[in-house]
């Protein structure tokens, strides 16, 4: 693979985008006639999401990724991609000792309970990094945790690329390990290191007493839409060979080179390609997004979501993580809403859970636990239920009802710090009570819950 | 010349004409009105031969191009911030128009290469800065910017902080714009804005950012003139500061 980034067919970077992209992944839309249908944001069609899948392969297996560093596509045929996926196992162990749990590839309304993996997606003060931490480590449902991004290190604004973003990348590493044995859970699976951008800095946090241990994940990120580069395959070939697990971070934008719902599910379906023979990735994290309000909340989204996990359970051993993008922010009854929407409509179709970025995921120290908590709680008493995706739709259908009018004025909720007591790592009580209230009325609903 | 009641017709007589005829040209529209429909329609080709057929007619460049091709892309732009119209067409269309306008000012004089050149807004230096690899976003921005009439000069991602200074010193910028797309990235924002100040250059630029992980506060914080959420946003940013110099 790494050879064919050097020898793959040259390309002019624009020329990929409108010349190879555009025009193939048109043409795939109108042949495979995809459509999308606001009113079944959870199809039941397994013919539908089929022909997802077949699109995403065809669209793949003719315009590959595009290293936007050696200006080369880098193809596969049909038989390689299929010869991959044989020998995909499917699942894996994270994490070690009594906080380890198994990751593995979901079903369509399958009956077991998804891995959740709580995370805060967003970038945070220097003092609050480890209550921070700690306030995501603690919470029961959390399979694994991602830490927020430090901004500053000693006070010193980090910059990529900088000798500042090694040291900040350093301290986010050790503060993370000394949160999650402060809660009791040194084992338990760490994604990291969002402060390390650069393979520099990424390649630097790799140390199993101090940094990213074996049992840990590391992402590899892909560039919009179905583009790669070396520092980006540098940090590919740096984490296979350190031997840690790998992920593949990919987020198609709804509105950008996709066009609408239907392009996007269309990519994003690739992109699971691309994770799998570009990265080798052991598992993908997937959240596709609106270009203007960085959500994937509303309709098209969650039925491009909803599609492309059917299409993967149907057709590959392949795993994800579906990763949720709010409008709203914390303490507000409208991200509980979307939490619920995303984690629902995510389960029933065939994914684990990776929640959840909010406040449109740019607001520093402005995420708590509790949106992932209620995200992963319906997530997961989805499995339980064993919901068919019919009754998905219509819960899903009721629950966008109630927002999706507000997306372009969410509002931004509170920080961190306003929503919780950062001494003692509790939530403040008014979160509490609209926790209760909304899981009240989801439950009335017929959102399932496990308790 | 009202473009939205233009384009219904055209999609409504191309389907007419197409079985009628089978040819990409509709019997009562002018060369304006269908270069227009080119431009709005993505058809990158057919603007082109369009744009030969009106230098053939003896029609002024100039006017097509100011008359014509601008309020088709400005059109274009319209149905882009309503969510009518995403990248894919708008690449498209931009694609179309320059094809157009290659053919159209290949001919042109001096005197009206100059006017046209004097009809500019500003001059803005745009890209993404140092350490991200992310234009998306960038890209749309310099495309419109471009379409709403300022001289672009795009440097593309990953630019170094002081590129931006060199080049707006070299063109005589009016703006840097200046866009990050990670949360880790944007300190390289207040970076240029930092070099710009202890350089005693501060006062002869503009300086906005955008960018995912931005914001108006963002933006207050280091001091920058202004913030756009979206590219559209960041015309109309850029002409109130341009306006307010």
């Amino acid at each position: 693979m790494l050879e064919r980034a050097d020898t793959g067919p040259i390309c002019l970077e624009k020329d990929f985008e409108l010349k190879v992209l555009l025009p193939k992944l048109r043409g795939i839309i109108e042949e495979y006639k995809i459509e999308f249908d606001p009113e079944n944001i959870v199809p039941s069609d397994d013919s539908l999401a089929d022909d997802v899948w077949r699109a995403a392969l065809e669209l793949y297996l003719g315009v590959g990724t595009y290293c936007t560093s050696t200006h080369r596509r880098i193809l596969f045929d049909e038989s390689e991609i299929r010869e991959a996926m044989k020998n995909f196992p499917g699942r894996f162990v994270l994490g070690y000792g009594k906080d380890s749990r198994e990751l593995s590839h979901r079903e369509i309304e399958d009956g077991r309970r998804p891995f959740c993996l709580f995370s805060p997606d967003i970038t945070c003060d220097e003092e609050l990094f480890v209550p921070m931490s700690m306030a995501y480590l603690q919470e029961p449902l959390a399979d694994g945790v991602c830490a927020p991004i430090l901004e500053e290190v000693e006070g010193r604004s980090i910059k990529t690329g900088r000798p500042f973003e090694l040291k900040g990348s350093a301290a986010h590493a050790m503060m993370f390990r000394e949160a999650a044995r402060r809660v009791g859970r040194p084992g338990i699976f760490l994604q990291g290191v969002g402060t390390a951008q650069s393979d520099a800095a990424q390649i630097a946090v790799s140390n199993p007493i101090w940094g990213e241990r074996l049992t840990d994940g590391r992402f590899v990120a892909s560039i919009s839409e179905l583009k790669v580069d070396s520092s980006l395959l540098n940090k590919m070939v740096h984490f296979h060979q350190y031997g840690c697990f790998v992920g593949a971070l990919t987020g198609p934008i709804l509105g950008g080179y996709c066009g609408g719902a239907e392009g996007t599910a269309i990519v994003g379906t690739a992109y699971h390609i691309q994770g799998l023979m570009v990265n080798q990735a052991h598992y993908q994290n997937y959240f596709p997004f609106h270009i203007k309000y960085m959500h994937n909340t509303t309709r098209e989204l969650l039925w491009g979501i909803s599609l492309t996990y059917q299409a993967l359970a149907r057709n590959t051993p392949l795993i994800s993580l579906s990763n949720g993008f709010a409008a709203a922010g914390p303490c507000t009854p409208m991200v509980l809403y979307e939490a619920a929407a995303h984690g629902l409509v995510s389960v029933v179709s065939g994914a684990n859970l990776w929640e959840i970025a909010v406040a449109r995921n740019k607001y520093k120290n402005r995420a708590t636990p509790m949106e992932a908590k209620m995200a992963c709680e319906v997530g997961c008493g989805v499995a339980e239920s064993d919901i068919k995706r019919s009754e998905a739709n219509e819960l899903a259908k009721k629950i966008v009802s109630k927002y999706e009018k507000e997306i372009a004025e969410a509002p931004l909720g509170k920080a961190f710090q306003e929503c919780y007591d950062t001494r003692k790592i509790k939530p403040k009580d008014d979160y509490i009570e609209l926790y209760k209230k909304v899981k009240e009325e989801l439950r009335d609903l017929g959102v399932p819950f496990m308790y | 010349m009202l473009l939205p009641q233009v384009l219904g017709k055209c999609y409504k007589r191309t389907v007419k004409r197409k079985k009628l005829e089978g040819e990409n040209r509709l019997s009562s529209e002018t060369l304006t009105e269908r270069l227009e429909r080119f431009v709005i329609t993505g058809q990158e080709e057919a603007a082109e031969k369009t744009a030969i057929e009106i230098l053939n007619a003896c029609m002024d460049p100039l006017e097509v191009i100011e008359e014509n091709l601008f309020s088709a892309m400005k059109f274009v732009g319209e149905k882009f911030e309503k969510g009518e119209y995403f990248v894919p067409e708008l690449l498209c269309a931009a694609a179309a128009m320059e094809a157009a306008i290659r053919v159209l000012t290949a001919e042109m004089k001096g005197e009206s290469k100059e006017k046209l050149k004097a009809k500019k807004i500003g001059r803005v230096v745009v890209g993404t800065v140092s350490g991200d690899i992310h234009d998306i976003g960038k890209n749309i921005l310099a495309l419109l910017l471009e379409v709403s009439g300022f001289d672009t000069y795009d440097l593309g991602k990953d630019v170094d902080s002081m590129k931006f200074i060199e080049k707006a010193a070299e063109v005589q910028a009016n703006i840097i714009a200046l866009s990050a797309l990670m949360t880790t990235t944007r300190p390289a924002q207040k970076e240029v804005v930092e070099f710009l100040n202890e350089m005693g250059l501060r006062g002869k630029y503009v300086v906005m950012v955008g960018g995912a992980p931005t914001s108006k506060e963002w933006a207050e914080e280091i001091a920058a003139d202004g913030w756009a959420e979206t590219a559209e946003q960041g015309v109309k940013l850029a002409q109130t500061l341009i306006r307010e110099r």
